[in-house]
């Protein structure tokens, strides 16, 4: 296995996959951040609490 | 001095080739370990299955 340095260059491969995981670990955190459940910064309470606010101005615009 | 590079594209000696696989090797293992202590961790917050 290690005959695979022989083949890749190290300082090449190893910035391809510092590059790789790096992308990958922010594509991953976003995609967690934008769903609802698993936002760990404002949580699922978040949107009931947007979606509670826009009903009860509803109701004040309307009257 | 040739017969150290023959077959080798980068240039590595197989010494040099043995020596970074092994840092290589223990470097994957300690992320693969802290990787899984992460998930672990994120199951026990919020299972995902």
């Amino acid at each position: 296995m290690w005959r695979i340095w022989l083949l890749f260059d190290p300082r090449r491969a190893l910035i391809a996959l510092f590059t790789f995981l790096f992308v990958l670990a922010l594509l991953i955190h976003f995609i967690l951040l934008s769903t609802d459940r698993f936002n760990w910064l404002q949580g699922p309470v978040a949107a009931q609490a947007v979606t509670s606010e826009v009903l009860s101005a509803l109701p004040e615009r309307v009257g | 001095m040739a017969d150290d590079k023959r077959g080798s594209l980068t240039g590595l000696t197989e010494h040099e080739a043995k020596e970074f696989h092994g840092m290589f090797v223990t470097s994957f293992i300690a992320f693969t370990v802290i990787a899984i202590i992460a998930h672990f961790l994120v199951w026990q917050w919020r299972p995902w299955l």
